[in-house]
């Protein structure tokens, strides 16, 4: 912990006690936000921004309800101003039954997420002269590429927090990710492909440089550019009920929308009904429900290296866990925090809260909510053992309803599976499902050797809008009876 | 606080001074309020009071920009050199002069009355007499209600190298309301406008309970039914198109859903489709994020394309001018976009009227997830939420369970038939990052052949 972070630490602590008293409760955390994003398209820089912010958010509880109120002067006369206006937003609420938190052990101590290359250490040369060479090596001769670009970000975020229940913790997290795509058109038609993530490209983890310099770019840049051109001229996807073959991202986006976002507490209790939605389950379904078969093992876990979903503490201090969600298909536990793990019961929160930046506050969040390994060695042993059915990778397009229950999906890439062995290339790829039935269908996970982090960083929940970063482990896995080719 | 309060534009001043050479600062500061309820009770209430000021360096054709929260001489000293170490850096790798083709210059700005002293006291009183009032009318009806309330005030200065000198404060204020009984049934309205005045808790909670029947929803085939949209439906998938068929960017590069179709017909002739920054129940804006004036645009006129929207950059890609429509200072990397569209309304009195050619259709209150699913076609999927009906005999007639479509925006306005003559702005209030008040103005419509694929459960 740095000097800067015991000065802050200080001032949190300070607020703190001239909280008590004034509140039921109180909390401040303050955040300091640095970033950096490049993008390169079409031989030419597209993006080059950096950005820095830092502040106070104070959230408290008077009389059975919260308020919540942010200032970017990082002074006592900031931090102190942020409280009086936190505890005026309060009162002047409607006022309902106060309903209890969850106990929690003080937060107490510094946790840094881990990291080889610093990416702030490093030149802007240095990082652009990677990307320049990935986005070179898209373009490859052909002019149905219309746009070819390599994308780079790397951000930091350092957080204090404190409470009137004796919380007084700091953090520190650095990720980096990077990607790139290429778009391809005759004209009537629009293709894309992506690497090594969809939309784009990016893959983000938290660590350095190095792991941006592992994804090795500029090497699968032909292929991609090669694969948007192949994606014109192949025919469209067919309609009908198959068995499927997903690649480990898009089984990660898959647990995140229908069993991730499905398992916030809070949308359980219909605190997200407004927004987000709600969610199939219900509370008295934590022990018994099927959510899928028997190959189906869920996990939120926050202590895992790497994951953007990650940390010490949560945003309520409440430490880093592992929580089995769902064991041999059968749903265990949900997504919490404080207010509503006390709702249902539990003497715990599920350490789950997080919030975007100083100026939100925090609600249920994912962590890194991973489908855990099989045991099918590889992908290839997966496809020869399925015989005939659909490959598809990366997401193209996703929607899901309001209880996660119904979703459409559609991938860049959508190959036949024939004879054990992949077979002809398809365009516009894409499938559909009813959740308990669709995790009902799955019959084989590839193993640890095929299993990864995957990031994802564009998580949208709340009101105001809050953006989270969260990671999935996923390994590519197949699932039996599913509809395909309804867009 | 008052409209011309010039606080914003002297610290955008500031930071330009520490710039050199070719360079725009911007000042966003946004003051807002914003209270949750579900279950008829407060659930979260967040205040912020926040400043973005950003400084975006032109170089040899290359553009670099940084921004930061710090209103010290130090920070924005700072946040200048990193912008200029960016461009520099840019120019460096690319090796050759960039296509930026540099700031604007200043022009003549249009005044708007956007501004509401009464909403920019941001009181949280107001929000709570608000939510009291939109329980009671949810009570009423034996229903619980869940929503927001929210007020904001965002103040914009620009200050460039090239001579813009441009202030812009706004108000804008958003309730929504959704009713919902103990097995689920929901209902939904909302309201939105440039002042906490435009917000009517209590017709609001009437307006979302009356969408509660108390029957069982029926199960909805897939296939192809006349629909009837709600604003707040038409407005989300228009706000779409304005992404997919209007970015002059993505038009340019050949991506863009009416490459090859301008001057085209391209929707029904009662299909009148324009950017009007100034339009009356529009959420008003001065200029855009390069401080290029706001006018107004027509897109489709008479169902006939007409025009692509523009920031600086995508202009000169284009060979034309800019429309006045950055999203970021240089130009969004994802293109520009229509902010104020305006879909004219028809001769319908109202919803009622739009239904009564149908013998056996669809009613649709709102639409949810909305994803592009083939870009080109501007092909869209979505569930339906909060009030879905069966249309028979041209009346309303029992709930539906949601469904999924899967259609394109673009067929769906060449099919559509008729439209009311009342217009609603169905604002988006979901305010990630910095607050940007948006909205789309448009009436009611129905259209043929909307193509569901699929129903919830």
């Amino acid at each position: 912990m740095s000097d800067a972070d015991c000065s802050v630490l200080d001032l949190l602590t300070e607020l703190m006690a001239s909280a008590e008293g004034r509140c039921a409760y109180a909390e401040a955390r303050h955040v300091e936000e640095r970033g950096e994003a490049i993008a390169v398209l079409n031989g030419g820089i597209d993006a080059l921004d950096s950005s820095d912010s830092q502040g106070i958010g104070v959230r408290v509880r008077v009389g059975g309800g919260w308020g919540f109120a942010a200032a970017r002067e990082v002074t006592r006369a900031g931090a102190e101003g942020a409280l009086a206006r936190a505890l005026a937003i309060a009162q002047a609420q409607p006022a309902g039954p106060g309903t209890p938190l969850a106990p929690v052990a003080p937060a107490r101590g510094h946790w840094s997420s881990p990291y080889e290359v610093d990416p702030f250490s490093l030149s802007l040369e240095e990082k652009l002269g990677l990307l320049f060479e990935a986005e070179r090596a898209l373009r490859i001769g052909d002019e149905r590429l219309v746009r070819t670009v390599a994308t780079g970000r790397a951000w930091r975020e350092r957080k204090a927090f404190a409470s009137t229940e004796g919380a007084a913790c700091t953090q520190e997290l650095v990720a980096a990710g990077a990607g790139i795509a290429a778009y391809a058109s005759d004209g009537a038609e629009l293709q894309m492909r992506s690497y090594p993530g969809a939309h784009g490209g990016g893959l983000a983890a938290a660590g350095g440089w190095e792991h941006v310099r592992g994804l090795e770019l500029a090497a699968h840049a032909p292929r991609v550019a090669s694969e948007a051109i192949e994606l014109l001229s192949a025919p469209p996807c067919p309609e009908g009920t198959r068995t499927i073959v997903l690649h480990g991202e898009q089984v990660a986006l898959q647990v995140h929308e229908s069993i991730g976002h499905a398992l916030e507490l809070d949308r359980i209790l219909l605190s997200e009904a407004s927004y987000a939605g709600t969610s199939w389950v219900s509370p008295t379904d934590l022990g018994t429900l099927r959510y899928g078969s028997e190959h189906l093992h869920i996990t939120a876990d926050a202590t895992l290296p790497g994951g953007l979903g990650s940390f010490g503490w949560d945003d309520e201090g409440v430490a880093a866990k592992r929580t089995e969600l769902i064991t041999g298909g059968v749903l265990r536990a949900a997504l919490s925090d404080r207010e509503s793990a006390a709702a249902i019961g539990l003497g715990a929160s599920g350490g789950c809260a997080r919030a975007d930046g100083f100026a939100r506050q925090p609600i249920v969040r994912m962590t890194n909510v991973s489908l855990e390994p099989g045991t099918v060695p590889t992908l290839a042993d997966l496809i020869a053992d399925t015989g005939d059915g659909l490959y598809l990778e990366s997401n193209r397009s996703w929607s899901i309803d309001d209880r996660r229950l119904q979703f459409q999906f559609a991938t860049e890439i959508c190959r036949e599976i024939s004879g054990g062995e992949l077979g002809r290339l398809y365009r516009n790829g894409s499938y559909a499902g009813v959740t308990p039935r669709f995790w009902g269908g799955l019959d084989a996970v590839c193993g640890p050797d095929e299993w990864r982090l995957w990031g994802l960083t564009n998580c949208g929940k709340g009101e105001p809008g809050q953006v989270m970063e969260v990671s999935h482990g996923a390994a590519p896995a197949r699932f039996r009876d599913v509809q395909v080719g309804v867009a | 606080m008052t409209a011309s309060e010039p606080e914003a534009l002297e610290l955008a001043e500031r930071a330009l001074s520490f710039a050199t050479g070719e360079a725009q600062a911007t000042v966003v500061h946004e003051r807002s309020l914003l209270s949750r309820f579900a279950v008829s009770r407060p659930t979260q209430a967040t205040q912020v009071d926040d400043v973005t000021i950003s400084v975006l360096r032109v170089h040899d054709g290359h553009t670099g920009s940084a921004d930061t929260n710090e209103s010290t001489d130090e920070a924005l000293r700072d946040v200048a050199a990193r912008a200029d170490a960016a461009a520099r850096a840019a120019a460096a790798a690319a090796g050759a002069a960039g296509d930026y083709p540099g700031l604007p210059g200043p022009a003549p700005l249009r005044s708007h009355d956007g501004f509401d002293a009464r909403t920019a006291a941001l009181d949280p009183r107001e929000a709570g007499i608000a939510l009291r009032t939109a329980f009671d009318g949810c009570a009423k009806h034996d229903l619980q209600a869940f929503g927001i309330w929210t007020a904001g005030l965002v103040d914009t200065a620009i200050a460039s190298s090239t001579g813009i000198r441009a202030h812009d404060v706004l108000t804008d204020a958003y309730m929504k309301v959704i009713a919902r009984d103990a097995d689920g049934r929901t209902g939904w309205a909302a309201d939105a406008g440039t002042a906490i005045a435009a917000l009517q808790p209590l017709a609001l909670a009437e307006r979302a309970s009356a969408k509660v029947t108390r029957e069982e929803p029926l199960a909805l085939e897939p296939g192809e039914y006349p629909v009837v949209l709600e604003p707040d439906a038409v407005g989300t998938l228009l706000d779409f198109l304005g992404a997919l068929g209007f970015n002059g960017l993505a038009h340019t590069e050949g991506r863009g859903a009416l490459v090859d179709r301008l001057g085209q017909r391209v929707a029904a002739p009662a299909v009148n489709l324009s950017d009007a920054p100034s339009f009356v129940r529009t959420l008003p804006r001065a200029f855009d994020a390069e401080g290029v004036p706001k006018a107004p645009l027509p897109l489709i006129q008479d169902g006939v394309a007409h025009a692509v929207v523009h920031d600086t950059r995508s202009a000169a890609r284009a060979g034309t001018v800019s429309t006045g429509h950055a999203l970021a200072p240089g130009g969004a990397p994802w293109g520009p976009a229509p902010t104020n569209l305006v879909l004219a309304g028809g001769g319908a009195a109202d919803e009622a009227e739009l239904m009564a050619p149908i013998e056996r259709g669809l009613y649709v209150t709102r639409v949810w997830y909305v994803n592009t699913v083939h870009e080109k076609s501007a092909l869209l999927t979505g569930t339906t939420r909060d009030g879905t009906f069966l249309v028979e005999d041209g009346r309303i007639g029992r709930p539906i369970r949601d469904v999924r479509f899967t259609d394109s925006i673009l067929r769906l306005l060449e099919a559509t038939e008729a439209l009311t003559a009342g217009q609603r702005l169905v604002a988006d209030a979901e305010f990630y990052g910095r607050r940007f008040a948006t909205g789309v103005v448009t009436p009611a419509l129905r259209a043929h052949g909307f193509r569901i694929t699929g129903q919830t459960v």
